[in-house]
């Protein structure tokens, strides 16, 4: 079986707000020079739900996929030292300040062109952009069954049967393979790379993928492709109000206080 | 939570005085790819792994976990073999104690003393950090630019290795009989770093051969190679070895230069001559110019011997009782014999050599100095070793290579 992971390497979600600025003009949102950046916590629990399916199907091959530049090479050096076979990096400049819709576009080329994949995993949605929509692009794209959500896959025979999570409780649905699978972090923590693979990793086999190697033409990927248009980003701006409760007794400021937060939601 | 003084280490959580650490140069991934040694800060004799320095001709490679290595033994011999680290350590092991010093240590020396001009300093360090940034652009100085550095010094320490005979390796898969030498090849690979050996020359304004890409080798003489202290190691100062020093297992060569220590070794192979590897045959040579046709491959040390008490830095001195003290090593055998003088050379006495003095080792010597009257010094100290040589013993070469010469500490007494 080959099972394909997309994972995005992304500045570091529990970084505070102000380690970022916002271009307006360029309608970006900076990272600070020197921001740590990790794998998107979603597609790490991804490549832990490929592993686990490893340990069920002995000779089964891993492929870490990641769209960006040279620094995505430590997204896979990351998915490889946790006990990925083998990575791909689609890196161009052309690839460049895409949206879902040719990063589904793109992964899917490279999906494509890897050729016979059994099961495509991504997280449920990147740490970063929280579209959620890039897993059910891909399946789109190459026609695949998508299951999203998942909080346990089991792979039996031609088929792939996942536990998905839903805000009031779960169902278990299943499809024939090849499909692809969105991961949830209820599937649970991802492993720590060992040693041994942290070294191994190093000298995994990485292909670098462009535009061209794909097969994609330089205006149908990237920003020239995109069919998302980002009109403006901004700071959300806070306001705080604080109202200092009276009364005659402590008791009675406690029941004026239980009044005003059950009139806030808060209770 | 203890916090850091200025002056000194928190060390397993007491203030501790303020440990020796290398002068190191990192990649952009934070990672350590040179260094040189704080010479005039150790005490001992080993120097501590995380002081020892560091030199690297190709890429750092990345680490190879010890349960993953295999070394390959063939060419020449009965019965190639392939051996894991559990392989290697079930030989009988040995330990030596050997000084490790780069090629092109304290080059610049010889033009100090051949021509006089700027002295070169053990204490003001080159800035690594700025020859790691150009190594990661594969970046070339001018000859100008080479001029205005500070020249390689303190690229030597001392360590304990343990390890395997390369003779028992060697006796095991049997040698044919006309096996010459013994080529080691490490998995550290890349395209030579030519800024290293421009810097190593003094000027950039000639062409150097250019091999592509290479693994690092060496093809050492099978007399060498069956030394009983010529080791495979895979333990150093009591520990492990570290991976910047060439684990799982290095080849460990005492009282020949750093650049026959092959570090990740990864295969021998037994050949009926020298080989050219790039390293011996265009680089750490010894020669009139780049285009001299008799170039030479280093092998033995000279024999050395610096002062590092007191230091030029330390002038001016008071009057008094001074103690002049330092280290002397060779690369043929153990020391004999120091000699100190304090007055530019026109008289000599001896030194004491502080036990142990031992073959590979570098030795401690030291002289008291009373000195009651002012004025400029000249101090000066040569060695002798076991085979009768006394410094300096190795002439000037365009590489600049293995400078045994006699350097003076100049100090004024007040």
């Amino acid at each position: 079986m080959h099972i394909a992971v997309c994972i995005k390497y992304i500045p570091d979600p529990e970084a505070a707000f102000s380690m970022f600025s916002i271009d307006e003009q360029a309608k970006k949102v900076i990272p600070a020079s020197g921001l740590k950046h990790v794998v998107s916590p979603f597609d790490e629990q991804a490549i832990e739900a490929a592993l686990r399916v490893r340990e069920q199907h002995a000779g089964t091959r891993i492929t870490v996929i990641t769209l960006g530049n040279e620094l995505s090479r430590n997204a896979l050096k990351h998915g490889l030292a946790m006990g990925a076979d083998d990575g791909v990096l689609l890196a161009d400049a052309a690839f460049e300040d895409g949206d879902a819709y040719t990063t589904a576009i793109t992964l899917a080329a490279a999906l494509k062109k890897l050729g016979a994949i059994d099961l495509v995993l991504t997280g449920r949605q990147a740490a970063d952009g929280d579209t959620g929509v890039v897993g059910a692009g891909i399946g789109e794209l190459l026609n695949l069954p998508v299951l999203t959500f998942a909080k346990s896959i089991a792979v039996d025979g031609k088929a792939v049967r996942v536990e998905r999570v839903l805000d009031d409780g779960g169902e278990i649905v299943e499809a024939d393979l090849p499909a692809v699978v969105t991961v949830s972090n209820e599937i649970g923590a991802p492993r720590a790379a060992s040693l041994r693979e942290t070294m191994r990793a190093a000298r995994k086999p990485v292909v670098v993928w462009n535009a061209s190697d794909l097969g994609l033409e330089a205006n149908a990927v990237g920003a020239a492709g995109s069919r998302a248009v980002r009109e403006c980003v901004f700071a959300p701006s806070k306001s705080v109000q604080c109202e200092i409760i009276e009364a005659s007794s402590p008791e009675a400021q406690g029941a004026q206080l239980a009044q005003r937060l059950r009139e806030a939601r808060v209770l | 939570m203890a916090r850091p003084e200025i002056e000194g280490d928190w060390v397993m959580g007491w203030p501790d005085r303020k440990r020796a650490a290398i002068s190191a140069g990192k990649d952009s991934q934070g990672r350590v790819i040179n260094g040189r040694c704080p010479v005039t800060q150790l005490e001992g004799l080993l120097t501590p792994t995380d002081a020892y320095y560091v030199v690297n001709q190709l890429e750092v490679p990345e680490p190879m976990h010890p349960d993953d290595w295999v070394l390959q033994i063939g060419g020449l011999v009965d019965r190639p073999i392939a051996l894991t680290l559990k392989d290697l350590m079930k030989f009988p092991g040995r330990t030596v104690r050997a000084v490790t010093e780069c090629a092109g240590n304290d080059a610049g020396f010889f033009d100090y003393v051949q021509k006089g001009g700027k002295k070169p300093s053990r204490i003001n360090q080159q800035d690594m950090n700025a020859r790691a940034a150009m190594r990661e652009k594969n970046a070339v100085p001018s000859t100008e630019e080479i001029s205005n550095e500070s020249t390689t010094t303190c690229a030597v320490s001392a360590g304990e290795f343990t390890g395997v005979p390369l003779a028992e390796v060697l006796k095991k898969v049997g040698l044919k009989n006309n096996a010459q030498s013994v080529r080691f090849q490490g998995f550290d690979r890349g395209q030579p770093d030519l800024a290293v050996q421009y810097r190593s020359v003094g000027r950039s304004d000639f062409k150097l051969v250019d091999p592509g890409v290479i693994n690092y080798e060496k093809g050492m003489p099978m007399a060498k190679a069956m030394h009983p202290d010529t080791l495979l190691a895979w333990s150093m100062n009591g520990e492990w070895l570290t991976h910047i020093h060439g684990a799982p297992v290095r080849v460990v060569t005492p009282g020949w230069s750093g650049n026959w220590w092959v570090k990740w070794l990864e295969q021998i192979e037994v050949l009926d001559h020298i080989p050219q590897c790039y390293y011996q045959h265009h680089y750490f040579t010894y020669g009139e110019g780049p285009d001299d046709p008799k170039k030479e491959m280093i092998t033995s040390m000279g024999v050395r011997c610096i002062i590092l008490n007191p230091l030029d830095e330390d002038s001016p001195l008071e009057r008094g009782s001074h103690k002049i003290q330092g280290r002397a090593w060779s690369g043929m055998g153990m020391i004999k014999r120091v000699e100190v003088s304090t007055d530019g050379g026109k008289t000599w006495a001896d030194a004491h050599l502080e036990e142990p003095v031992e073959r590979w080792l570098w030795v401690r010597w030291s002289l008291l100095w009373e000195v009651d009257k002012p004025g400029a010094y000249q101090i000066m100290a040569r060695a002798t070793d076991e085979t009768g040589r006394v410094q300096p013993q190795i002439p000037w070469n365009y590489q600049r290579k293995h400078f045994d010469g006699i350097v003076p500490t100049d100090v004024t007494v007040v």
